[in-house]
């Protein structure tokens, strides 16, 4: 009996390894540092997540799929860049859109290029979204000449860029609502429809899925659609919490999705992974880095941590299988 | 249909290249024959750093990255001042490696250009180029970046702000504005970055021994206003009301540090950048920022082509031209023009 309880322990205790992290994280922090766990903090934290929660929800299903996605970069540059410039023209709604669906444009024709190109393995997969990014810097640089475009200077109303970016309804920012809305209907599509948990079957075996019928290609075009779109979205509510857009604004958040989505326990391999679990890991990310400011660590020791949480999430996911 | 696609898409890339290599990636010297050249025939000078043989003086801008805004604003002002020292000007990319500034070096070497300007993504790994380039005859001029100290010999000058400068300046700045001491915050630039640790080190030096409290002091990952604005919101939450000034090492990341302080609501903190970019004009004139401290790219240009010009005369030149920090405070900002960046 008492084995029985000591192995449900253990057991419940590595599936919810990220959780565990969580807890411990704010109590060593909120002993050192009290103000860690002030109310100023916690509006603080809910502010430092984005854009990274609407990444890591597109990555996440690019990386179930068994696939992975290095053209956030250069999607969520171009997006930001033409959402600002496109205020004037188009007015704020106009430009939110087209910042949207520009990413999911993109998305859509990394796939299509995935697809005809033949990538069905990772590293080919990486190469080709690597080089997709490099194309669309270069395209937001081309357009902005390396400038930066402040949304400030627009001269149509901005304001719903504003209410993403530092709007609250209470205590909650206007960005969290809209998020969990949408990962509401990300994960009800993951988990309740057949277009969704087909991504899972890809994932775990693509030769296997291709044999029972199911079209592959159209599935991975999916996941890129989807991984642009919320490229698309984050670019849009980075816009709108700096209030700038560059062309490299990008840069690093590709690496810190993976991040998010592999210590949430979604498997490099594919195949298995959950979006509520994704936002567990972007919690902890951000987290992470909150705690180590507060805590006056250097940004090269942060980087450190990073790291090392990385490898460490890599390594449990590993023995999990084992 | 698929075939068709991916023919048009081909097609696209195609029409894109050949529209790019058809840009002229050269400025143009127009029909200007290149002064220098027809100056100097048969002098010594000449002798040791020709032009071509048609006359042409081609000279190369190799920079980190045309990503990082104050570079490609200063590509613009190569090409801008090109024609009137009838220069030809081709820019290099590092693209933050320094072995594709070693291999710029050697396609200048072995294309035969005139003089080098170059702002190197690390100076250091840069001196056997530059010794290599010298050899070859041609003028090697440092462009807002310096060799390490003792290696001088390597270049024939150097032309730029001194990012030691900025921090004294913004330091100076503070002790006027706040005699009675101020409680201070600073948020560096990318951790590591040349630029970053001077810009710290001016800064810190200088306060040394006042009464003005550095409360914190914390670099970023990358040049970027969200890391800024996050490090800002760390600030607040850590040391709240106690912040009176913020010294941010670039103007990008002050609009980071300026929405972090609107949205807690503190608008008195007084707001140092570095830069002179327009966003940092756009936030003096508004108010949010007092100070941006800006560096001309068009004056450093002109700098570096008067050098290249006078050694190729073999006249006296300044081995080292410090482009003087534009102070761009609400009183001072209609006195300069607005930056193009």
């Amino acid at each position: 009996m008492k084995r029985d309880i000591s192995a449900r322990f253990t057991r419940s205790l590595r599936n919810n390894l990220v959780l565990v992290g969580i807890i411990a994280l704010i109590v060593v922090t909120a002993i050192i540092e009290p103000k860690f766990i002030s109310s100023a903090n916690l509006t603080n934290v809910m502010r430092q997540l984005w854009p990274l929660p609407f990444i890591a929800l597109g990555m996440t299903f690019v990386i179930i799929g068994g696939f992975i996605d290095l053209s956030v970069v250069g999607m969520i540059s171009l997006s930001g860049v033409v959402a600002a410039s496109l205020i004037n023209p188009l007015g704020q709604v106009g430009a939110i859109l087209s910042g949207i669906l520009l990413g999911g444009m993109m998305g859509y024709l990394n796939g299509f290029v995935l697809t005809t190109v033949g990538a069905m393995i990772q590293a080919e997969v990486l190469f080709i979204t690597f080089g997709m990014s490099s194309i669309y810097t270069a395209i937001a640089l081309l357009l902005t000449n390396a400038e930066t475009l402040r949304i400030a200077r627009s001269t149509k109303p901005y304001n719903i860029f504003t209410a993403l970016g530092s709007g609250t309804v209470g205590m909650i920012p206007v960005v969290l609502i809209v998020f969990l809305v949408i990962l509401v209907i990300m994960h009800l599509f993951y988990k309740k429809t057949l277009a969704g948990r087909s991504i899972s079957l890809m994932g775990g075996n693509k030769e296997a899925a291709f044999l029972t019928g199911y079209n592959v290609k159209r599935s991975m075009r999916l996941v890129y659609t989807i991984s642009g779109i919320m490229s698309g979205m984050g670019a849009v509510s980075l816009v709108s919490r700096v209030t700038t857009a560059t062309a490299t604004s990008g840069i690093g958040y590709e690496t810190n999705a993976i991040l998010c989505v592999v210590v949430g326990g979604t498997s490099l391999k594919g195949g298995k992974g959950s979006v509520i679990r994704t936002m567990l890991g972007v919690l902890l990310v951000v987290l992470l880095g909150n705690c180590m400011n507060l805590l006056g660590l250097s940004t090269f020791m942060q980087t450190v941590m990073r790291g090392a949480v990385l490898v460490i999430a890599i390594w449990l996911d590993n023995r999990r299988e084992l | 249909m698929k075939k068709l696609m991916v023919l048009l898409l081909t097609m696209v890339l195609v029409l894109g290249i050949v529209a790019c290599t058809s840009t002229p990636a050269e400025a143009p010297a127009g029909d200007k024959q290149a002064p220098a050249g027809e100056e100097q025939g048969g002098t010594d000078a000449d002798a040791d750093k020709p032009a071509d043989k048609d006359g042409e003086v081609k000279v190369a801008f190799i920079t980190q990255s045309l990503s990082n805004a104050s570079q490609a604003y200063a590509w613009t002002q190569f090409q801008k001042y090109a024609d009137d020292y009838g220069f030809t000007v081709t820019v290099f990319e590092e693209d933050y490696d320094a072995q594709n500034g070693v291999a710029a070096i050697g396609t200048c070497i072995a294309q035969g250009y005139t003089a080098i300007c170059i702002n190197p993504t690390d100076p250091s790994a840069m001196i056997p180029s530059f010794m290599e380039a010298q050899e070859a005859g041609i003028i090697v001029g440092m462009y807002s970046s310096e060799v390490p100290e003792g290696n001088e010999k390597y270049r024939d000058f150097m032309c730029g702000t001194d990012d030691y400068m900025a921090g004294e300046v913004a330091a100076q700045t503070l002790m006027e504005e706040f005699p009675d001491g101020v409680k201070v915050v600073q948020v560096g630039g990318q951790s590591g970055h040349s630029a970053q640790i001077k810009r710290n080190d001016g800064f810190v030096d200088t306060i040394k021994d006042t009464n003005i409290t550095l409360l914190d002091s914390k670099d970023c990952g990358a040049w970027a206003s969200e890391d800024a604005m996050a490090i800002m919101e760390d600030f607040i939450v850590a040391y709240g009301d106690e912040i009176q000034a913020v010294y941010c090492h670039w103007d990008v990341g002050a609009t980071g540090c300026i929405e972090a302080l609107k949205n807690a609501g503190m608008d008195d903190v007084y707001v140092i950048g570095v830069d002179g970019c327009s966003v940092g004009y756009d936030q003096v004139i508004e108010g949010t920022q007092a100070l941006s401290i800006g560096q001309s790219f068009s004056q450093m240009t002109q700098d570096a082509f008067d050098n290249i010009t006078k050694i190729m005369k073999g006249e006296d030149f300044d081995e080292v031209v410090w482009t003087k920090l534009d102070i761009v405070t609400k009183d001072t900002v209609n006195d300069f023009p607005y930056p193009e960046w």
